[in-house]
């Protein structure tokens, strides 16, 4: 406990001397700092605030243009093709309709498929009259869809769009 | 993308099929332009609708021989894998516990839980009921310890 409060009395009067020193070499530090790079910073600050005004002169640019459109929703102004693009994380699970939906359109995208024939329960060969390696194809593109792979195992018996809805709700853990 | 075929457990026409997969999965690695893929892909499936009315087995085995070896010369350095498949960036990122492991909770932590595992007991039951049902009591000698 004595020595202790001894100890911190001799740092306290060394800080005392020390301080003022210290003072001023960090004073100096900063001083020479500015001085080194007064030049840099004369070229670049106003550079930077040119940058940001131009960039948001761009965006302001743009919203503007998306809002002349009238549409409501950003959705609404993109085709099709660019809204399957938009990335969605952590997305919730699809229910049962949707991937039934996804797996009837792929299937009708498939230019050897006749769309009316198509039905969920119809059999790709013996229905609609695709031989394997359309089926082949047709599976492919299922796991393009749906974005896991389907083993060949398994995508053999695959053979309606039934049995890929079924599979995908399984893969995916989706009960209705 | 898949693992090669073996020569013996598969019929002629699921060891085509699998070929041309892989084949257009190759394709799909080297031509990331879809428009230059898609003709890539159109002609790939035309050679192999060239040989489509071979009857002869002896020859048929050797195209498929060939295309096996023409794949393998022609396979992708680095190619795409879904995220989720061995290889992919996502294998194994998610690990699900197997459904046994909840048997072996202590039972202090099943207390926890009261009514689902006596719901799950009720359902193991059940579950017991139906295979015998369907295949019949196991012999005797095959009880497990």
């Amino acid at each position: 406990m004595f020595r202790n409060s001894g100890i911190c009395l001799v740092a306290e009067e060394l800080w005392d001397l020390l301080l003022p020193k210290k003072m001023a070499a960090i004073a100096n530090c900063v001083r020479h700092a500015l001085v080194r790079n007064a030049c840099l910073l004369r070229v670049m600050l106003p550079r930077t605030a040119v940058v940001g005004i131009q960039q948001n002169h761009i965006h302001t640019k743009t919203w503007n243009q998306f809002y002349a459109l009238h549409k409501p929703s950003l959705i609404q102004c993109l085709t099709w093709r660019q809204a399957g693009q938009i990335r969605h994380f952590a997305e919730a699970k699809p229910s049962m309709d949707q991937i039934r939906d996804r797996v009837l359109s792929v299937c009708r995208a498939y230019d050897k498929v006749t769309a009316d024939k198509l039905t969920i329960e119809s059999h790709f060969m013996n229905d609609l009259g695709l031989d394997s390696l359309d089926h082949v194809e047709v599976i492919m593109a299922m796991e393009d869809e749906f974005g896991f792979e389907i083993p060949d195992t398994d995508a053999e018996k695959l053979v309606r769009p039934a049995d890929i809805v079924r599979y995908v709700a399984d893969k995916e853990d989706v009960y209705d | 993308m898949s693992v090669g075929t073996s020569l013996y457990l598969f019929s002629h026409t699921q060891k085509v099929c699998r070929l041309y997969k892989r084949a257009l999965r190759n394709l799909e690695s080297w031509y990331d332009r879809r428009e230059v893929f898609r003709y890539e892909a159109v002609l790939l499936r035309q050679r192999f609708e060239e040989n489509r009315d071979v009857k002869d087995m002896r020859i048929a085995k050797q195209l498929l021989e060939k295309g096996e070896q023409e794949l393998f010369e022609k396979q992708h350095y680095q190619p795409k894998k879904f995220p989720k498949s061995p290889g992919g960036t996502a294998y194994e990122r998610e690990v699900l516990p197997p459904d046994w492991v909840l048997d072996y909770w202590h039972p202090l932590e099943k207390a926890q839980y009261p009514e689902y595992f006596a719901r799950r007991e009720l359902r193991k039951k059940e579950f017991i009921e139906m295979w015998e049902k369907k295949y019949g009591k196991p012999p005797k000698e095959e009880a497990h310890h």
